[in-house]
């Protein structure tokens, strides 16, 4: 465990503290990533930074445009809201293959991004939806694609205390799935995951974009397949030739969980069947 | 600058329904607080990884694994563990007893967590059909009695709870 644990009310306390505290720190959220590291001893900070009662990382919020969903979110409390149901259909859909029912109560999809594990369901999911990631530092924001932010395993751009806030997706009418292939079919970690969202338009598809998990470095955002769908109708020979080109777009090991060419296959498997889904 | 940090956190949260006031070092983790500081010995450590929920808890009425939270995350918050699941005369617990009428518990490590995760469930879904029972119950770990006798159980429950 760390020396110490801090909790800043709110993100104007949070920046007024960070100059004051060991360098080797990270934040706390839902605790189940960081928690488990540390209890497995892979987690060596002197400092974690409680930031689970920080107002202004809570709630989902509807504006003209866009969802916002706060990076303090719990799993669970995105399947209760309405403005998510309707908007983000694909990540909907991945609720209840994001760990177990507890786990969802405790972990948030801010932690789930900042995490960086290939296998995060919720990224996926929001890939697939065409999410923004909101960024804060003292005096400053950014706001970039998703997609964008993952270097590899445990890795992302953010720099040093960066901070996500949330998420934002454009509100956009469109169907979503997501479908997932672990040791069993609930509370698992995947060897593959499929998450796909079009916007669809008298069964062709005006805009497609298609996340995978567990099959990559990253949550891989399959541009490609995505670009290729894009003003087809989703008949049966496109939906084939769709989970073909998908074989070629990811790049999956062997390991303790599944192994590469049984994944590469199943990409195609599980993208037929959430297009097939959506028709 | 890092000196003038405090390492002492002053929680103050509810247990089982009793308001209280404590001292705790900022890093104490909640399953350690629950157990050691509270010697609330009802709740389990299973796994330390999230994936048994033998360590279960109830907090602000949802379940939550304890070996993965530390202590300040239940700061102003309503923790109840299994010594706080009472039956409405303060007896047993219709689950408590559903559990020992079909004989769902055999080493009974598992059997807090598994009441508490049925709980959480029957205070949504008061009366939880089978299929609900066994997706909430997917975080919950038992090695011994298996799972058809605390499904069952839980079915039981549900049925006089609807």
């Amino acid at each position: 465990m760390p020396d110490i644990i801090v909790k800043p009310p709110n993100l104007k306390e949070l920046w007024k503290l960070l100059p004051g505290l060991p360098s080797a720190r990270r934040y706390l959220a839902g605790g189940t990533d960081i928690v488990t590291a540390d209890n497995a001893g892979a987690e060596h900070s002197e400092c974690w930074i409680d930031i689970s009662g920080i107002p202004e990382l809570l709630g989902i919020k509807e504006t003209a445009g866009s969802v916002f969903i706060g990076s303090g979110v719990k799993i669970a409390e995105i399947a209760a809201s309405k403005a998510a149901r309707r908007w983000c259909p694909a990540l909907t859909a991945a609720i209840p293959h994001f760990a177990s029912p507890s786990l969802r109560n405790m972990a948030t999809l801010g932690g789930n991004a900042a995490n960086a594990s290939p296998c995060a369901d919720g990224v996926c999911a929001l890939i697939s939806e065409g999410a923004y990631v909101l960024l804060a530092t003292k005096g400053g924001r950014r706001r970039l694609p998703l997609k964008d932010i993952f270097l590899g395993p445990k890795r992302t751009t953010l720099k040093k205390d960066e901070l996500i806030t949330g998420f934002e997706v454009p509100k956009r009418p469109h169907a979503g799935a997501y479908l997932k292939l672990g040791p069993r079919s609930y509370f698992g970690i995947s060897k593959a995951a499929v998450a796909v969202a079009a916007e669809l338009s008298g069964g062709a598809v005006k805009k497609a974009r298609v996340a995978l998990g567990s099959v990559a470095p990253v949550p891989l955002y399959a541009a490609k397949t995505s670009a290729w769908l894009a003003g087809r109708k989703l008949s049966a020979p496109v939906i084939e030739e769709a989970c073909e080109l998908v074989k070629t777009e990811v790049s999956p090991i062997t390991d303790t969980r599944s192994e590469a060419a049984y994944r590469r296959e199943m990409c195609g498997v599980l993208l037929g069947r959430a297009l097939n889904s959506l028709r | 600058m890092t000196k003038k940090i405090d390492a002492i956190f002053a929680l103050n949260c509810s247990v089982n329904g009793a308001k209280i006031e404590r001292e705790i070092h900022s890093s104490r983790s909640l399953l350690e607080f629950i157990r050691e500081d509270l010697g609330l010995k009802g709740t389990k450590e299973g796994c330390g990884e999230g994936e048994c929920g033998a360590c279960m808890v109830l907090l602000d009425g949802k379940a939550v694994n304890s070996c993965l939270m530390m202590a300040v995350q239940i700061h102003g918050r309503q923790l109840v563990t299994i010594e706080g699941i009472k039956g409405k005369d303060g007896g047993l617990h219709p689950l408590q007893k559903t559990f020992m009428a079909e004989g769902a518990v055999q080493c009974g490590f598992c059997t807090p967590g598994l009441i508490i995760a049925s709980e959480a469930l029957l205070r949504r879904r008061p009366g939880a059909t089978l299929e609900e029972i066994k997706l909430e119950l997917t975080g919950n770990l038992c090695r011994c009695t298996g799972y058809e006798k605390v499904l069952s159980a839980v079915e039981k429950a549900a049925a006089k709870r609807k």
